[in-house]
């Protein structure tokens, strides 16, 4: 079978071109401004070696979207993995009606973000459902509504983020325990080991590769946090999340291209290391639990 | 493998499936009542009414951007399918049947951009399109999305469990390249491009930062850009902006209704391959 040299070039052309002018060329371009002090408005640029980087550790802002991100990424995602396996175990086995709950679960998944985000500003606004939920069970409530207060806008934002994923994982989960053989529950069961020991020594052992993949994917995820935030808060009461200030430094006002670049080169190796410290956790031989 | 279940079991199976189920349905379904609702509160007591308007979604058509926002989404996702599913499919036989050294480095690439946190990308896209004029043109809203990673990673899949004898027999039969491409091969791989297409379309629909930061004049905007902003500026009330998401969830949920497999096999394709 052979495919001629020239066809085969000519085949992934699309692709080259893709890959080269809308990957390539980004992710070295942003390397390279972000050794340098270029503005749109500023038509002279200048090297600045890494004051870019310096300053940015030394902004106050910069650190604190730092800081609302992890908030936000440590926060989610013990909730969202813990709550999709627990879903994908309700719908594990057979039962009529499955169909439709999975279908259900999954429906936030497949619905634009900003579709999503404007219905819980709604929701979370002073008087709305959230509120009023909130003050039947005898919770005290921010007077401007859940969005409007820096004690609550992120972790209202961070709840509607769990809510919306876990359908997602959920499948994730579900197709790691289709995976798994019956007849190691059966063996289990004829020796005599009961169902939360079976949780804990057949499937939570052998849904490490699925649970590494939920992981990484969903913390890359969660790092990149911001249409929620341009839609319900812009960034203020707190909420401000690294993505968000790149945005605001390098795409309104001023136009800082080389601040926000390296900014965003800080992320991305906040992210590599976040991710390559998962996989070695979770690539142990020893059992983690 | 039959585990016996006792019927208290079963009820609090049923009961815990159907909490779950409402939780994750209501704000959905909360979002088309309202988007029905007249002028006035958005509160409980007028949801359970049984007045029903189509109002706002007339004003929406006539007062505002929503269908130019409609026709922009439409256009942008008809051509950004349609080039997904050839392009996909060209870059993906390449990998698949073509066997050399560039080709290893070509399918890395691949790989690398599913690990490319697109955040590092949005200054250097926006510097690009104004740079080469294409910024707030439709050019900005197509062109980077024609081929996808994790499309032509799928398909690439496909086309490897087809056998080669297929094709064999048709070179020997004395058909070109070209030919065997797209009439012997294509139409064997309609399932995975079926795929292909739902996935793309379903991310593209939905897309925001990109359009949005890639756009700046209104005749432009998608229906998610378009929504964002509708909130921001204008006064405009729930009824309003809920009628405009009804219509940006709409021909998501249809297409969901009818394809669940394709769909969810499309949207969990990353996890396939660990």
């Amino acid at each position: 079978m052979r495919l001629s040299r020239s066809t085969a070039w000519l085949l992934a052309l699309p692709w080259l071109i893709t890959f080269g002018a809308f990957w390539l060329f980004p992710v070295i371009y942003s390397l390279i401004v972000g050794f340098t002090d270029y503005q749109l408005l500023e038509p002279e640029w200048h090297w600045v070696g890494l004051e870019n980087f310096k300053q940015l550790l030394s902004d106050p802002d910069f650190i604190s979207a730092l800081e609302n991100t992890f908030i936000f990424v440590i926060g989610t995602i013990p909730f969202t993995t813990v709550i999709s396996l627990a879903m994908a175990l309700l719908l594990n086995r057979k039962f009529p009606g499955r169909g439709l709950f999975r279908s259900g679960y999954f429906v936030p998944s497949i619905t634009s973000l900003v579709v999503i985000s404007l219905i819980f500003t709604s929701l979370y606004q002073r008087g709305g459902y959230v509120a009023m939920l909130a003050e039947m069970i005898g919770l005290t409530t921010p007077e401007y509504g859940f969005l409007q207060d820096s004690g609550t806008a992120l972790y209202a934002i961070m709840a509607m983020d769990v809510w919306m994923s876990v359908g997602y994982y959920m499948l994730v989960f579900l197709s790691g325990l289709k995976a798994i053989p019956d007849e190691l529950y059966e063996a289990a069961e004829i020796s005599g080991a009961g169902r939360i020991r079976q949780f804990f020594s057949i499937t939570l052992p052998l849904l490490k590769p699925t649970m590494l993949f939920v992981l990484v994917i969903n913390s890359i995820k969660s790092f990149q946090v911001f249409i929620e935030i341009f839609v319900m808060t812009k960034g203020k009461f707190d909420t401000m999340t690294a993505v968000y200030f790149i945005y605001e430094r390098g795409l309104t006002t001023e136009f800082a291209f080389g601040y926000a670049s390296a900014a965003a080169y800080i992320l991305l190796i906040i992210i590599a290391i976040f991710s390559v410290a998962q996989f070695l956790l979770l690539r142990r031989k020893a059992p983690l639990w | 493998m039959v585990r016996r279940s006792s019927p208290l079991s079963v009820t609090l199976r049923y009961a815990a499936s159907i909490i779950i189920l409402g939780i994750m349905i209501f704000p959905l379904l909360w979002m088309f009542r309202v988007s029905l609702l007249g002028p006035g509160g958005i509160g409980f007591e007028r949801l359970a009414s049984t007045a029903i308007t189509l109002g706002n979604y007339a004003d929406l058509f006539t007062s505002s951007g929503m269908g130019r926002y409609l026709v922009n989404s439409s256009l942008v996702a008809a051509v950004v399918v349609g080039g997904n599913i050839l392009f996909c499919f060209m870059v993906a036989y390449t990998l698949a049947r073509y066997r050399s050294l560039s080709n290893k480095l070509l399918f890395i690439s691949v790989i690398l951009v599913l690990m490319i946190p697109v955040h590092i990308v949005i200054i250097p896209m926006y510097v690009l399109m104004v740079r080469t004029g294409m910024y707030d043109t439709y050019f900005a809203l197509i062109l980077p999305w024609l081929v996808n990673p994790i499309g032509v990673f799928l398909v690439k899949q496909y086309i490897e469990s087809i056998p080669p004898s297929m094709e064999e027999a048709a070179r020997i039969d004395g058909a070109g390249e070209f030919r065997i491409l797209f009439q012997v091969v294509m139409p064997l791989c309609k399932p995975a491009l079926a795929v292909l297409a739902i996935q793309v379309f379903f991310t593209n629909w939905n897309a925001f930062l990109f359009p949005f930061i890639l756009t700046s004049s209104d005749e432009l905007r998608t229906l998610p850009v378009g929504l964002a902003l509708l909130q921001g500026h204008q006064a405009i009330d729930w009824q309003h902006l809920m009628a405009g998401s009804s219509i940006a969830v709409l021909p998501v949920l249809i297409l969901f209704a009818f394809l669940q497999r394709q769909v969810v096999s499309g949207i969990t394709a990353g996890a396939v391959k660990q």
